[in-house]
Formats: C-alpha cells, sequence, structure tokens
C-alpha cells in the first residue's frame, strides 16, 4: 500500500509550519512509521536545523531535480531515528529551481517506499506554495489563535479545496495560551473551529521549550515533560487514525487551582 | 642588508589589520615567486599573536616563509621573539638601507593604504629584491604597477557541476560521511606547547594552484545562500555565515570564521587546505573527501575571544584533519 503525502501549510509566516513538520515527522516515526520530510522552502531551509541536521547535507532536492544524484542519495537519516528522512532544500537557489510536476514526480517515488511524506510548505501562495501542495493528498494548516492568521488559513482552505486529488484537510492550532483565553484576550479554540468550519487534528499550547529545542536541533517530542511535545505525539496518533481526546492544555496557575484540578482529576479516577 | 632571497613587505602605513592583510596578500600576488623569506615593516604597528601568526599562515600559504619582522612596538617585539621570528629594529635597517638606497638611487615608496586605491588597482611596493631590475622598469614605466581589477565571482544561481560528472559516494549511505577531527588537544593553552607538525615536508604530487594571479580575494562576509567559485585560489578577508558555500579548485583562506561548507580542491586535488582563524563549518570537502561537523560542537554566538586558534585541514590518510598552524 503506497503511503500519504501530507502537506504542511499555512500561509501567513511564523506560525510553526516547520515545527511542526519537524515534530509530527519525528513522533510519527517514534510509533514505528517510516516517515520522511521533505523541506520545500528552497532558499531559506530551516527544517534541517531543527532537526539538527544540517551537517550531513551533501545533496538537496535541487539536486535531484536537476539530476546530479539519486533521490535515494540526497536522503539524510536521522540521527536517532533510522525510520526518518530529510530531503532538504537548497539554500543557495530559490523556489522557481523546482516545479510542481517535479515535486509530485517525487512525491510518487517516496510514497512507494515511506509511510508517510511530509512536505513542509514555505510560506505565501507563490510557486513555492504550489509546489508543496502539487503531490499532496492530504493536508495540515496550521494556524494561530490571530485574526490575520486565521484568515490566511482561511484563503489556504480555499485554495486548497480547488486543488485537485486532495481529499482530506485538517486544522492544527499552535500557540495557544489557556491563561488569555480564559481571561478572553485570546480567541478559543472552539472560536476558530467555528470561523474556519474545518475539523480540527490538535491542538498545541506556547511552549518555551520550542525556543530551547530549535536550538539545540531536536524536536520537542523527545522531550517527555513538554506539554507540546505531547500535544505534538497526540496529532501524531491522530494522523495515524486512531481516536485521541484533545490534550488538557489549562495549566493550573494558582496553588487552590491546582488543588481544585488534582482532587477533580482524583474524582474522574474513581468514576471509572 | 637583505638580499635576493629576502622580499621587504612595507606595512608601516596601514593601520588596521584588514589593510595589512590586504597590503600584504597584493604585495605576495604581485611577487608571484615562491621560496622567498619575507620581510615585515611593521613601524609602531601593535599585532597580537593570534594576528601575527596568521600573517605567517598567509605567508606560508604562497609558499613562502616570514623570516624578518621589524618593528619598533615592544610587545610587538616580545610576541614576534616568542614565536622564533628573527626581530630587527627598524633603525639599525634605516642606516644601512639608506647608504644602500642612496648608492643605487633607489626611492622607496609607500603601500596603498586605502581599500579603494587598492581597488582601482594603484599598488606600490617597496621592492628591496631586484633593485636594478626594477630601476630598469622605474625609467620605461611610470611607478604605478597596475592589476586588472578582481570582480568577486559571486553568483546566486550559479552553473554547478556542469562540466563534472556528478560525485559518486564510496558508500551509498549518506549517514556514513565521517567526523572531521581536531589533531591536538583543544584544551591546550595556546602559548605553551606548540605541536610540531612538518606537515610542509610531505612531498605532493599533486601541487595546489602556484599560478598566483588565480586567486580571487572577497573583502567582505559571505552570507547564507552565497556561492562563491573559484578555478584557484580563495581569500576572504570576512567570516563565512553558515548556508554559504565556497568551491574552489584550490586552497581556501579564510580571515575570519568559518562556518559555511567549504570545498577546496574541487573536485579531485586532495592536496588543497583550508584554513581559517576559526575553523567552525558545517563540512568540510577536500578534493573527493567529505567530512562533517561533529554534532553539538556548533559555536552559534561568536564568543569574542582575542584568542583565535588559526587553523587548517588537510587530508591525512583518507580523512580530514585539523591542524593548529604552528611557526615552522
Amino acid at each position: 500500500m503506497a503511503g500519504s503525502v501530507i502537506v504542511i501549510t499555512s500561509g501567513k509566516g511564523g506560525v510553526g509550519k516547520t515545527t511542526t513538520s519537524a515534530n509530527i515527522g519525528t513522533a510519527l516515526a517514534h510509533m514505528g512509521k517510516k516517515v520522511v520530510l521533505i523541506d520545500t522552502d528552497i532558499g531559506l531551509r530551516n527544517l534541517d536545523l531543527l532537526l539538527g541536521l544540517e551537517n550531513r547535507i551533501v545533496y538537496t532536492i535541487v539536486d535531484v531535480v536537476e539530476q546530479r544524484c539519486k533521490l535515494k542519495q540526497a536522503l539524510v537519516k536521522d540521527k536517532k531515528n533510522p525510520n526518518l528522512c530529510l530531503l532538504a532544500a537548497a539554500q543557495t537557489r530559490d523556489k522557481s529551481a523546482v516545479d510542481e510536476d517535479q515535486l509530485k514526480d517525487i512525491c510518487e517515488q517516496l510514497k512507494e517506499e515511506f509511510d508517510y511524506v511530509l512536505v513542509d510548505c514555505p510560506a505565501g501562495i507563490e510557486q513555492g506554495f504550489q509546489n508543496a501542495v502539487a503531490g499532496a493528498n492530504e493536508a495540515i494548516v496550521v494556524t494561530t489563535p490571530e485574526m490575520s492568521a486565521i484568515r490566511d488559513a482561511d484563503r489556504i482552505i480555499g485554495l486548497l479545496e480547488s486543488k485537485e486529488g486532495l481529499d482530506k484537510y485538517r486544522l492544527l492550532i499552535n500557540r495557544v495560551r489557556p491563561k488569555l483565553i480564559k481571561s478572553n484576550d485570546m480567541m478559543s479554540v472552539d472560536d476558530v473551529v467555528e470561523i474556519l468550519s474545518c475539523e480540527l487534528v490538535g491542538v498545541i499550547p506556547e511552549d518555551t521549550n520550542i525556543i530551547t529545542s530549535t536550538n539545540k536541533g531536536d524536536p520537542v517530542v523527545n522531550d517527555e515533560n513538554s506539554l507540546a511535545g505531547k500535544a505534538y505525539l497526540n496529532v501524531a496518533k491522530r494522523i495515524m487514525g486512531e481516536e485521541v481526546p484533545l490534550l488538557d492544555i489549562d495549566e493550573p496557575q494558582t496553588l487552590i487551582e491546582k488543588i481544585k484540578k488534582f482532587i477533580a482529576d482524583k474524582m474522574k479516577g474513581l468514576k471509572k | 642588508m637583505y638580499d635576493n632571497e629576502y622580499f621587504v613587505v612595507d606595512m608601516a602605513s596601514c593601520s588596521t589589520t584588514g589593510e595589512i592583510i590586504n597590503s600584504l596578500s597584493l604585495a605576495l600576488e604581485t611577487m608571484n615567486r615562491s621560496g622567498k623569506k619575507i620581510v615585515l615593516k611593521l613601524n609602531d604597528i601593535y599585532l597580537n599573536q593570534s594576528q601575527l601568526l596568521s600573517l605567517q599562515s598567509l605567508i606560508t600559504s604562497w609558499g613562502c616563509t616570514l623570516d624578518t619582522v621589524e618593528t619598533i612596538n615592544r610587545d610587538t617585539r616580545a610576541i614576534a621573539e616568542n614565536m622564533n621570528i628573527f626581530v630587527q629594529h627598524p633603525l639599525e635597517f634605516s642606516q644601512d638601507s639608506s647608504q644602500h638606497s642612496m648608492s643605487s638611487d633607489f626611492k622607496p615608496f609607500n603601500m596603498a593604504t586605502k581599500p579603494s586605491d587598492i581597488a582601482s588597482g594603484i599598488n606600490s611596493l617597496h621592492f628591496e629584491a631586484n633593485l636594478e631590475a626594477i630601476q630598469k622598469e622605474l625609467d620605461e614605466k611610470p611607478a604605478i604597477i597596475t592589476r586588472p581589477k578582481i570582480e568577486p565571482e559571486i553568483t546566486p544561481t550559479p552553473p554547478i557541476f556542469e562540466e563534472e560528472p556528478p560525485l559518486e559516494f564510496k558508500n551509498v549511505e549518506k549517514n556514513s560521511i565521517g567526523v572531521y577531527k581536531k589533531a591536538y588537544d583543544e584544551n591546550e593553552i595556546l602559548c605553551d606547547n606548540w605541536e610540531e607538525v612538518d606537515f610542509y615536508e610531505t612531498p605532493v604530487d599533486d601541487p595546489v594552484i602556484s599560478d598566483t594571479k588565480k586567486t580571487t580575494y572577497i573583502n567582505h562576509t559571505l552570507r547564507s545562500g552565497q556561492i562563491l567559485e573559484s578555478d584557484g585560489n580563495v581569500v576572504v578577508i570576512g567570516d563565512c555565515h553558515p548556508g554559504s558555500e565556497i568551491r574552489a579548485k584550490g586552497d581556501i583562506t579564510v580571515w575570519g570564521v568559518l562556518s559555511g561548507v567549504a570545498h577546496a580542491g574541487f573536485s579531485s586535488n586532495i592536496n588543497a587546505r583550508v584554513r581559517a582563524l576559526k575553523l567552525n563549518a558545517v563540512q568540510l570537502r577536500i578534493g573527493s573527501c567529505y567530512s562533517r561537523r561533529p554534532d553539538g560542537t556548533n559555536i552559534p554566538y561568536i564568543i569574542k575571544s582575542s584568542i583565535f586558534t588559526p587553523e587548517e585541514a588537510r587530508v591525512v590518510d583518507g580523512e580530514i584533519m585539523l591542524f593548529k598552524i604552528n611557526q615552522n
């Protein structure tokens, strides 16, 4: 059975497409799936940095397209997980170095060998986006609970709907801050889902561990204590078809709240 | 007095290290002869050990040796003496040289100091070597040696690998790129115990490009996404940021921190070398040898330190090794 090609896109920049790609990819690989990550952000590559594979890249997607190497040669294996591979973007070229048909072809080839092909899409709706979407049969739209990101996500969903061969798109809400939602300063998850009227694949809380993990080149799912890491693991499970309830991202703030939450959890356990 | 074996470079009018390295590079390039002993006239310029070492390494890379330093600066004298470089006081020399100059009716002129002057091709040198030959030239031509302006060959979208067949890996597995190792102890204090590595004594079958006109000079920082390609040697005065790439058929010398990808001896000369004040390269490639930086050794924020260890990478038994550049 051929694997599925999932494009991770957002329209707006800086919402966490690359972080999401790296983490979902790592999480899926942890669960024993064969995963390949494709960085299509040619000229502004970052995915290799997040995975800590920067120093292993010799051939890039442009080399594959221009037939200077074989596709297998250009795949960089992850340091820790042999199930995970990366097809890096070239830093010295731009988006026009690759076209839609070429990327589609690469996706078709990789689909045969891997369970999941995750395509990290660049920001914008130009050539780079068109390339990334070309071979995909599933999409994850990343957004944050901000008006600007939601507008862009809406535009992207519109473009995805008109795309042939793409039969499923789901929403991932990133950088959610429960405290701000409580004080009514941030749109809640339900609000966002209602505005975009789109199936939800996960909610990722804002987490400072993301910054450290990016700098270290080690995805946050490898950190057991991180809330965002757990959320990404849940997203990966949902992608695999499991039904996982949304992670409780409400972190108790005061001591009384903590005690209340503790008792509530205990009660839940007793009822079961 | 210096005889024909010596070559005098006057640095007295330079003020910044950038100017010094520029003048020196130009002087060495104009000279176009290897095996010379270089005499540096530093006058009152203060150079610390790492700066002096780097100058020495640059000179060595042109096949010459730094023999004598002329300076009146006490600190520079002490450092040079510490490095086993012969030190001379300019006064002792100038008495000598004034007589000599008068007898041969030769008036020394100063080095061009402003980068703009250099760029426009005005280049003047103080030759003590072939006085008679130069005297003849002076009679015939004005005392300006012109030189074509060097255009940096930075191209955002260069035609790469066009003539070369794709590089085939010895091993099919991509992850098998080895890590480059340091041939010395990092924690060793710089000033003590210089390792004696006579790597210049080994005979070279496939010599690095000695045609000095084929050297490209870049006077600014190479940023992410920029490729520098050259058929000869490359000298970069500035840093090479991560994401940049240098590909040269000869040697690569970086007067700064090298953090990008460097490919010297492209694509088959394993006798080529890569030198930098700090070798932090993501990947080092020499000829057909590839190596990567060990994981977790990246220096993301350059710690400003006066102690730079000029390093050189070369191929030893099919592996790329890093050496501290020492006096030899």
